[in-house]
């Protein structure tokens, strides 16, 4: 240890001062904060179906004026909140770079809406759809934005609480989309056809496909995990359709890609890695298939079921308690020094583009098919993080649904995804 | 929809104004770095510090050499960043909004600074090192005299976002803390300034360090007596009007009153000058309307344990319209205690907290010393600058006081007789064997 004069420490210390960064960020303006205040203090309404899809029966002008306004007032609400939770954090945790990115990237999206002004004519809506569409887009990432935050801060954070802050996150996030999706899907609908829409006759759902076919997102969300599981691991397993395929239902297209596409990515990677245990890498046994099972709903139960079964292994008992935390994942290593994440390693935060290019009309492009329709998240970027199982739990209960796993330790597992019809017969929603 | 602007113009530009103030790239940036680099924090977090009792630090600063202050030297050099990690880890538990907020900010930027400036001190290894290494903490001392009323404004300010118990607590192992880290640098200081000189000198106010060994408690009470009544008469009552002057109550004392006993007497004086304060205060409130002022009675008694003061006031009793019981006011939490709220109190948090406060007798009698002297304009003493009235109070006094006698395990109690008056119960332990109340 050099003996140094106390004189030459301060200075040294002041000009090491200099180059300090500040640790303690500056709060946002009074403005700002005033801003938030007003719109924190009002609860948001219940996210009711009915009222979104009332402002698309009939589609009219003067119908989609008012869903702006429903758009303008109910999503700052939430965002207020979102804003109000993330700074309710713990202070370390709210210096991680991923969580200040999420929490900056809220205010600044909760100020453009606050402050935006009216919208009076349809002309005005075109902006402001464009302006929406922008906000969507980059939000698309907050999930695993922040997944990886709270990944750096398990140290900082009991599992419950990071449960609780996700849980509440997703939901308000699944809300937030629904609505502003509604509006830039109700926007188009009518931009697109005129004069249906003058005359009163459009009857639009917006997001809810009436006719959504499990069957056919199987098929489609199979083939890209097919893909996925091909490239990382070698080999995949077929898809087999039984029950009844030709059941359809009215639901939210994207939320069922979702459930769908994680729920096949684990099996797939169960089935591969379960037969190279079994069988080890170059046998020329067959991979068992993954068999999916659909069952239409049947009154009164307004329930479609889906049944994803394969022989990937199982569930061990002692992992079974924890598959639905947050953030578990035999997936590589959960350790947060190590950026590898095992087979998944290509698909970090923003590594969506290193799979697909994200250019719709590329035949075949399913992956940049998905990213244009706004898919909640980023599909891709999730496996490893160990968050596709109760993500996937939270969109199947979001509308009242459900989503359960049983496992055959040493088998394989079964996955039921039940989820509820939005419309009834005459189209008007449920719920 | 109200809020709604109606003028676009007016929308355009209040979103331009905002957008100046949301945060950009620099901001996540650096806030970046401190996360990642906060691993040599929590080394020195996860150490253990180590406690104390006033015996231990009596034994050991007795028949100081060379060899022992330096050895104290190294001792407070190490164990001071300890303790200050301890309390960044804990500052940084607390929700975000918080910290980022004016004051707690403030705090943690002091702090951070400290701790860096201890963990990177060298070794001591000579006096004359010792010499340079007392500047430092001198110099740290000083730094920090603004924590207590930044803190306590910033957190009055955060109250919505905290649950008072945790704002208690927090607030709690922070004043421990700080007192416990202010014990061992003065003392040290003390032991430094001491070696040389006959280490027991004036033989009728013996002390090691910063201990008096035969602190005589009636001696204490009539020194704070003595400077209380001779300060300007400025009592104010809750509308602000002032209360006529007919001098300060007496004070008299009874019990066993020759009674000596071990304890740092800052943190005794600081005690019974608050409780003093608050009952003359009230005494004069209370009878503003008769012609003489029913005197105050301190009692002291000494148990086989501790030593115990009691003081009884006909103020009236505490305002308990406000407050639940007698110990919320012990409380920082504007819910626990709405008076921490008033706007004349965050003010002169305000200027507390640009000025600081050390929490000592000589700091508040100096600005009524500065309206009797004829103040030498260049003075820059920004204490005696600010001259502000005794109050009114910033709402620490009884705070504080609990913290200093809870700190080596004593009890502080209220009980209100409304409309009468209030009694306190003082009890500090005299065997000096408890050990500092910090936490581990």
């Amino acid at each position: 240890m050099i003996n140094l004069p106390v004189r030459a420490i301060t200075a040294r210390t002041v000009q090491r001062r200099r180059y300090h960064v500040r640790r303690a960020p500056l709060p946002p303006s009074a403005e700002s904060a005033r801003l938030l205040d007003s719109f924190a203090a009002h609860p948001p309404l219940p996210l009711t179906l009915s009222a979104l899809v009332s402002f698309g029966n009939p589609l009219i002008p003067a119908s989609v004026l008012r869903s702006v306004t429903y758009v303008l007032s109910e999503i700052p609400r939430r965002m207020a909140r979102r804003v109000r939770a993330l700074e309710g954090l713990p202070f370390i945790v709210g210096t991680n770079p991923y969580v200040a990115r999420t929490l900056n990237g809220h205010r600044d999206s909760f100020n453009v809406l606050a402050t935006y002004p009216e919208v009076r004519t349809l002309e005005d809506n075109k902006h402001f759809v464009d302006e929406l569409d922008i906000l969507v887009q980059r939000h698309r990432n907050d999930i695993p934005t922040m997944a990886k935050g709270f990944q750096e801060c398990s140290r900082y954070m009991s599992p419950t609480q990071i449960s609780n802050f996700l849980d509440g996150a997703i939901r308000s996030r699944i809300s937030v989309r629904l609505i502003a999706e509604q509006h830039i899907a109700l926007s188009h609908a009518l931009a697109m056809d005129p004069g249906a829409a003058e005359a009163g006759v459009l009857v639009h759902n917006g997001v809810i496909d009436p006719k959504c076919s499990p069957a056919e997102m199987v098929r489609m969300c199979g083939a890209f995990v097919s893909e996925l599981c091909e490239a990382t691991l070698g080999a995949s397993p077929n898809i087999t359709i039984d029950g009844c395929p030709e059941a359809t239902f009215a639901y939210v297209p994207v939320h069922l890609e979702y459930i769908l596409t994680e729920m096949l990515k684990n099996a797939f990677r169960a089935t591969v890695e379960h037969h190279h245990k079994l069988h080890g890498l170059a046998s020329s046994h067959p991979l068992p298939p993954v068999q999916v099972t659909i069952s239409p709903p049947t009154p009164p139960h307004p329930f479609l079921s889906v049944r994803i079964r394969d022989q990937g292994g199982g569930v061990s008992a002692s992992n079974m308690a924890r598959i639905f935390s947050y953030a578990f994942t035999t997936a590589g290593h959960a350790d947060d020094q190590k950026e590898d994440g095992g087979p998944y390693a290509a698909q970090h935060i923003g590594g969506s583009a290193a799979i697909g290019s994200g250019s719709v009309g590329e035949g075949g492009n399913l992956f940049g098919e998905i990213t244009e329709k706004g898919v909640q998240v980023g599909l891709g970027t999730i496996a490893g993080l160990g968050y596709g199982l109760p993500l996937s739990r939270l969109y199947a209960k979001y509308f009242g649904g459900s989503l359960d796993l049983f496992s055959l330790d040493g088998w394989g597992s079964d996955v039921f995804i039940k989820l509820r019809c939005l419309l009834d017969d005459a189209g008007n929603a449920e719920i | 929809m109200s809020w709604r602007f109606q003028n676009s113009w007016n929308a355009s530009a209040c979103a331009r104004n905002l957008q100046r103030h949301s945060s950009s790239q620099v901001q996540p940036q650096s806030t970046a770095l401190h996360f990642y680099q906060n691993r040599q924090l929590e080394l020195y977090a996860s150490k253990e510090a180590n406690r104390l009792s006033l015996r231990q630090l009596v034994f050991f600063g007795r028949s100081m050499d060379e060899e022992k202050l330096i050895k104290s030297a190294n001792y407070v050099r190490t164990e001071l960043p300890v303790r200050i990690a301890h309390r960044l880890r804990d500052l940084q538990a607390l929700p975000y909004v918080v910290v980022t907020q004016e004051g707690v900010a403030q705090v943690y930027e002091l702090y951070w600074s400290a701790f860096e400036k201890f963990r990177r001190y060298p070794q001591v290894t000579t006096l004359e090192e010792n010499q340079a290494f007392c500047g430092f903490l001198e110099s740290i001392l000083d730094e920090h005299a603004p924590v207590i009323p930044s803190l306590s404004l910033g957190l009055s300010l955060s109250s919505p976002h905290l649950p008072p118990d945790s704002l208690d607590a927090f607030m709690r192992r922070m004043l421990v803390s700080r007192i416990s880290r202010r014990v061992l640098a003065e003392h040290h200081l003390a032991l430094s300034k001491s070696l040389g000189t006959n280490s027991l000198s004036l033989p009728d106010d013996p002390h090691v360090g910063i201990i008096y060994t035969a602190l005589n408690l009636r001696h204490s009470i009539d020194k704070c007596v003595a400077l209380l009544r001779s300060r300007p008469h400025d009592i104010e009552d809750e509308t602000g009007e002032s209360v006529p002057n007919r001098g300060w109550p007496e004070v008299i004392v009874d019990g066993h009153i020759d009674i000596k006993f071990s304890y740092i007497r800052e943190h005794l004086e600081y005690i019974i000058f608050e409780l003093l304060k608050n009952a003359m205060t009230a005494t004069g409130l209370n009878h503003r309307s008769s012609s003489s002022l029913p005197p105050i009675r301190a009692t002291i008694v000494v148990g086989e344990n501790d030593v115990g003061v009691r003081i009884s006031d006909q103020g009236g009793g505490l305002s308990l319209g406000r407050i639940k019981s007698p110990s919320d006011l012990f409380s920082f939490s504007h819910i626990r205690n709405a008076t921490r709220m008033d706007d004349t109190r965050l003010g002169a948090l305000r200027s507390a907290s640009s000025r600081g406060v050390k929490a000592t007798v000589a700091e508040q009698i100096r600005p009524w010393r500065s309206e009797q002297s004829n103040v030498d304009s260049n003075n820059k003493d920004p204490e005696r600058e600010a001259g502000i009235a005794p109050h009114p109070g910033i709402g620490l006094g009884l705070p504080m006081s609990n913290i200093f006698t809870t700190y080596f395990g004593g009890t502080l109690e209220l009980v209100s007789l409304d409309g009468w008056g209030t009694d306190v119960y003082l009890r500090l332990p005299k065997l000096g064997t408890n050990l500092e109340g910090i936490e581990l």
